[in-house]
């Protein structure tokens, strides 16, 4: 029934607010609800059932004439045939979703290992086992691996770039399809993020509580999985989401983020809050690694949510 | 098998939905059911074209709408009724007249093969 109710919603979303259109919706939801019931009651499964009332719905077209609302069907209609979208099916989307998994290990590894190859040098300082040339060259190997990955991913996302620069688009059954995967993601996203946060927070913990040489490094380990946790999290629903974004509001199947895809109001505004996370961690880092003040430093985080909030409600478009 | 075609059957859509009515007083999906049971499954009439078709007929007069409140024998669901007015079976009438002649007419079109 949820599946009805979204795909009336989309049929819909470009339609004005007005007390007409708003009954048509009532009146329609109404129709698709009984039918619905009633095929689900004479044993039909669900999917049967959603299938045949959508298929039996009609058009909007036809309800364009007796709402008085010709022009913004036209509208709809015209600016779907002037905007060539290339469709993205479901197999794209889905082979997509799992090269940014593989993209996702990739990237976060490589910023895990540029950290941690600090770690080499720092071993071999205290260490009498280690000799320098290896330490050296151990964190010189790390580096490298982590370029490599870089490049390699930069090489097999190539294919993927069409996402970005053409407009594309997703029928109902695909953006379902990744909602769903969205949504079922959602914890496990949690959990990494809050796991990657609190071993950035609290890298300074072993050092301040051991004193022990060898804790520093245990500091770039914690970070360096942190951020790892971060970054891998991030990207798989940052993946997610762009095909979610696909759709916008002159796609006629309606558009399915949920929200997530906020416009600025001004180009500044929009460069500044795209690089707003990634700076905010430069500043943690520097301002941590450079004052040693870890048991306090964290409070950024706390601070630049709430600014981040209050520039993004400050910039953002009315939509 | 061929299937009905929307655009011949388009102009005879509010003719169908006030035969109904003339029974009784119904609303968009118990409508919808008996269209498609007394055509034996061959029309299946879109939601979107029920709904055009009854703004358009209140608007010309023909039928009135209602919300019924929900009673013992309804699903306990507030609905929208239609029922036909005085007007609503006059142009029935001469909707009916008027296929009787298009009926004729075609016929002697048609050839039987």
């Amino acid at each position: 029934m949820e599946t009805i109710r979204n795909y009336l919603e989309t049929m819909f979303a470009n339609m004005p607010n007005t007390p007409e259109v708003k009954r048509a919706k009532d009146e329609l939801l109404q129709m698709m609800e009984d039918k619905y019931n009633e095929l689900i009651a004479e044993g039909v499964n669900e999917n049967a059932a959603v299938g045949t009332v959508i298929s039996e719905f009609g058009n909007l077209d036809e309800l364009a004439e007796s709402l008085g609302l010709e022009k913004e069907v036209d509208e709809v209609n015209n600016r779907q045939e002037n905007v060539n979208r290339r469709f993205v099916s479901m197999d794209e989307v889905k082979a997509y979703l799992s090269h940014m998994t593989k993209s996702a290990i990739f990237v976060s590894v490589g910023v895990m290992l540029c950290i941690i190859s600090v770690i080499f040098p720092i071993i071999g300082d205290i260490s009498s086992v280690v000799s320098e040339g290896l330490s050296v060259g151990l964190m010189f190997l790390s580096i490298a691996i982590a370029v490599g990955l870089f490049v390699f991913n930069g090489i097999i996302s190539g294919e993927w770039t069409y996402l970005r620069r053409e407009p594309c688009q997703i029928d109902m059954a695909t953006a379902e399809y990744v909602k769903d995967r969205l949504r079922n993601f959602r914890p496990i996203s949690a959990i990494l993020l809050s796991v990657g946060v609190l071993l950035c927070a609290f890298c300074w913990v072993p050092v301040a509580a051991i004193q022990n040489e060898y804790m520093t490094v245990s500091l770039f380990l914690m970070v360096g999985f942190g951020v790892m946790l971060i970054i891998y999290s991030s990207m798989i629903s940052k993946g997610m989401a762009r095909i979610l974004g696909l759709n916008d509001t002159t796609t006629i199947s309606g558009t399915y983020s949920d929200g997530a895809n906020v416009e600025y109001t001004s180009k500044t505004a929009e460069v500044i809050m795209s690089v707003y996370w990634p700076t905010i961690t430069c500043i943690y880092l520097c301002v941590s690694f450079l004052t040693f003040a870890w048991y306090i430093t964290w409070i950024i985080w706390p601070i630049a949510a709430v600014l981040h909030k209050i520039f993004g409600t400050a910039w953002a478009k009315e939509v | 098998m061929s299937q009905i075609s929307s655009d011949v059957i388009r102009g005879y859509n509010d003719t169908i939905i006030l035969y109904i009515l003339m029974e009784a007083p119904s609303y968009g999906y118990e409508i919808s059911k008996k269209i498609k049971g007394i055509s034996d499954e061959k029309y299946v009439i879109k939601e979107t074209t029920l709904y055009s078709a009854f703004t358009r007929m209140e608007k010309n007069g023909y039928i009135e709408s209602f919300v019924a409140e929900p009673d013992s024998s309804g699903n306990g669901k507030k609905r929208t009724y239609y029922r036909i007015t005085d007007r609503g079976k006059e142009y029935y009438k001469t909707k009916c007249e008027e296929w009787e002649i298009t009926k004729e007419v075609i016929q002697k079109f048609i050839r039987g093969e």
